[in-house]
């Protein structure tokens, strides 16, 4: 037990400003060897900027107070939430990992490092739970899975000799197996005696994982403790309502449509090349009705999405919007068609033009749609944000300048200016904290309640946010695999 | 991609390739045509007579068909023969081979120098984005650009050789032994360098800005991998795919004849044997340089494209 009370890195009373502003403020962290340390709290909070601190790195232009120590040949390596970016396109698997290999076989004659350094590579990658790691080293990074791309990350933490391990929301984004392979993962990295900083807002594998827990708050730390107390009494108002935020309440029930289905899906059998992406031999969706599509990544959930918004046209389908027909490809729906069938993207950034202000691409769906004019759009779409929170000042702003939930909501904001019929959303809580993640679904909630006419399709894995839905449709492996109303296919 | 795709993609291009080169001889052929004037009026000299004009027609079958005359040329090249000169009555594959030599030398001396000083440039320059080398580079790199062949040509002669008499102005008299006479070919391969190593260096420059401010490239520095490795074993692959495209370019160019610097140094190369061919309308030298110029660019721009691909696997090959 001696050496788990020796500190590997610690951070004390960080402060980071940019600006004048401060993002990180007091932030007190001391990492103990094969412990798992987790911050938690909302996007914005600050877990990021102190995990990177750690690394000794900081936000361009920060001006930055207090003290990071690191042990005696501390290294850190960091595990960011998109593995694929660190990992350079132009170049095979192989290429980083010799680089941090080589230095460690310098001592050896020539003639062996070469065999040497092959070597300690493929021992990191098998510590990382990579299989067949030879053949892997000589692909692609974009020939690798999202999973296998972040254990050839954790191997080069690995390969380092890393003391500590910086998890950056290592879960966002998973479907519930892979979730599990990730904590299995890093608990087997704490195994080794390599301490965990663990970044998320998942507190299913904060709860999971952690054995310290620091709750925080506009860069403060306003609680911390172990994860076991933490859970069972918290102290600190916010660590509350962390809690309290992953329950959705469940729908009400009396509005379930009938009559004609809004939406109407008959014999789709969608493809990718040769290859049968999906079967969906019927479905339906009744006005003022939630439709939540559940399924593993990969299990063609948002192929179906895709097929009814007019993207993906490669199947032979029919669909029916109000009885009748809906042309397969965007280009050939009418304007009616297109507004009555609206599309919000997981990947809300993307979604966005950077270069111009949220208000204004709010409103061009209004003018573009239905032929409103610039005045009036501009009216409804800024009614319309503040309806979804918000304010008129963010609007203005570009969509750089807005956090995740902001921007989804401007995002919702853009499609309901087209006055759809049928809105589907495509795992936009997925990449969102608790709160803001409960804020969005509350939202939802609220929509369908206002809104007589709309009718969504939630594409999702998450069972907490299909709680919102009055059926559910289980998508598995390019079936639909059955459907029926939410209480009975969610009850466990 | 897969290998069959590969496979499948270089075939087609190929295919693609031959109708664009069928498409320039026939342009080109067209465009010779249409000239004031033919092979025997330019024969017939300073005495245009009439009669003799029309008997040298006769002579070298020019009163035949336009169309007839294609076909001829073409059955020909389909067995690997090119054809005759007019002016001359020489084969037109010695005129290939003969302004081939000079061609190919200024070629391979330029891309020599221009790949190290085009990618060191880029490099440098953004490797210190923003600063003073920056700058200079940058600044210096788009003056030069900004000046044409012809102008700098005459500029380094007029210095150099007319005023300083470092090096001779022209190749005059040396024939097609440039490589004998080294001097005489300092200033053809300056001038030749002068814009691409300006427009490679740029390009370079702008893709190694992006890379090296990459997630991918902080995560090198993150690990400890040292600067230079960083630079050009990890960042520069990712700038390489346009730069690849851009030399391919300036291959095609230099090797196509480059008739300016050709024509300003006197030296005997493709770009020469394209003007003298012209200016005698002796339609099957052009023909024949048209069909090596064409399956030259075919195939270069076939390279970059597998290059670039190679470059930047996940693009796949946009055809």
């Amino acid at each position: 037990m001696s050496d788990r009370t020796e500190t590997v890195a610690e951070i004390r009373d960080l402060r980071v400003e940019i600006d004048g502003r401060a993002i990180v403020d007091g932030v007190h962290l001391r990492v103990r060897p094969g412990m798992v340390t987790a911050l938690v709290g909302a996007s914005g909070s600050g877990k990021t900027t102190t995990g990177l601190a750690l690394l000794g790195e900081y936000p361009a232009g920060a001006r930055v107070t207090g003290e990071v120590r690191l042990a005696e040949g501390g290294l850190v390596g960091y595990v960011p939430q998109h593995p694929a970016a660190v990992l350079n396109p132009a170049r095979r698997v192989s290429a980083l990992l010799d680089d941090i290999a080589r230095p460690q076989v310098r001592a050896l004659p020539p003639a062996e490092r070469r065999a040497a350094a092959r070597e300690l590579v493929l021992r990191a990658l098998s510590d990382a739970q990579l299989p067949d790691a030879k053949a892997l080293l000589r692909r692609y990074p974009h020939q690798l899975s999202g999973g296998q791309q972040q254990r050839v990350v954790l191997a080069q933490a690995l390969l380092l000799g890393a003391r500590v391990v910086v998890a950056d929301e290592p879960t966002t984004g998973q479907d519930a197996l892979t979730k599990d392979r990730i904590v299995d993962q890093l608990a087997a990295v704490t195994a080794r005696g390599i301490a965990v900083v663990l970044l998320s807002h998942d507190l299913d594998v904060v709860r999971a994982l952690a054995d310290e827990v620091l709750v925080m708050r506009a860069g403060r730390v306003v609680e911390s403790g172990p994860v076991a107390r933490l859970w069972r009494y918290p102290r600190h108002e916010w660590t509350r309502r962390l809690l309290d935020a992953q329950r959705a309440a469940p729908p009400d029930e009396t509005r379930t449509g009938a009559g004609q289905p809004v939406l109407e899906v008959r014999h789709l059998t969608a493809v990718h090349g040769r290859t049968t992406v999906l079967r969906a031999p019927h479905l339906t969706l009744h006005p003022g009705e939630c439709l939540a599509v559940m399924g593993r990544s990969g299990s063609g959930k948002t192929t179906l999405a895709r097929c009814l918004a007019g993207l993906h046209r490669d199947h032979d389908g029919e669909l029916l919007l109000d009885g009748t027909t809906l042309p397969r490809s965007l280009r050939h729906r009418s304007r009616a068609q297109l507004a009555a069938v609206q599309y919000v993207f997981q990947d809300t950034r993307a979604a966005f033009d950077e270069h111009r202000p949220v208000l204004d691409q709010v409103a061009r769906t209004a003018v573009r749609l239905r032929g409103a004019d610039e005045r009036a759009a501009r009216e409804e779409a800024l009614t319309t944000l503040d309806s979804l929170g918000l304010a008129e000042e963010p609007a203005h702003r570009l969509p750089g300048e807005l956090s995740g939930g902001e921007l989804q909501r401007a995002a919702l904001a853009r499609a309901l200016l087209a006055h759809p019929r049928v809105l589907i959303c495509d795992e936009i809580t997925s990449g969102l904290d608790t709160v803001t993640r409960r804020g969005i679904l509350d939202l939802l909630a609220g929509l369908l309640r206002d809104r007589d006419d709309l009718s969504l399709v939630l594409i999702t894995h998450d069972r907490e946010t299909a709680r919102i839905a009055h059926r559910v449709a289980v998508v598995d492996v390019g079936e639909l695999a059955g459907e029926g109303r939410a209480r009975q296919v969610l009850t466990p | 991609m897969r290998v069959s795709g590969l496979r499948s993609f270089v075939a087609r291009r190929l295919l693609l390739g031959v109708a664009q080169t069928v498409a320039v001889v026939l342009l080109v052929f067209a465009l010779t045509e249409a000239l004031p004037g033919d092979a025997a009026v330019a024969l017939a000299g300073d005495q245009p007579d009439p009669a003799r004009i029309a008997a040298i027609r006769e002579a070298m079958h020019l009163d035949r068909p336009a169309y007839e005359r294609l076909a001829d040329w073409a059955a020909g090249l389909a067995r690997g023969d090119f054809g005759t000169s007019l002016a001359s009555g020489r084969p037109v594959t010695q005129y290939i081979a003969d302004g081939f030599g000079p061609t190919l030398l200024l070629a391979a001396l330029t891309l020599a120098l221009l790949i190290p000083a085009g990618f060191g440039l880029g490099v440098l320059a953004a490797r210190h984005e923003g600063r003073l080398v920056d700058r200079l580079v940058s600044s210096a790199t788009l003056a030069v650009y900004a000046v044409p062949e012809f102008a700098l040509g005459v500029l380094l002669v007029t210095v150099f050789a007319l005023k300083l008499a470092w090096l001779p102005p022209t190749a005059v008299g040396y024939g097609t032994d440039l490589l004998g006479h080294p001097a005489a070919l300092v200033l053809p391969v300056l001038v030749l360098l002068s814009r691409p190593v300006c427009s490679l260096s740029r390009l370079v420059r702008a893709g190694m800005v992006d890379a090296l401010a990459s997630p991918y490239a902080a995560h090198t520095r993150r690990y400890g991998v040292p600067g230079a490795r960083i630079r050009y074993a990890h960042a520069l692959p990712n700038a390489l795919a346009p730069a690849a495209q851009q030399l391919a370019r300036t291959v095609d160019w230099l090797l196509c004849g480059v008739i300016v610097v050709e024509a300003l140094f006197v030296i005997p190369g493709l770009g020469t044997v394209l003007l003298n061919a012209v200016a005698e309308r002796d339609v099957p030298v052009v023909q024949g340089l048209a069909v090596v110029f064409g399956v030259l660019t075919v195939v270069l721009n076939l390279g970059a494209d597998l290059v670039a691909h190679r470059l930047t696997p996940r693009a796949g090959v946009a055809a």
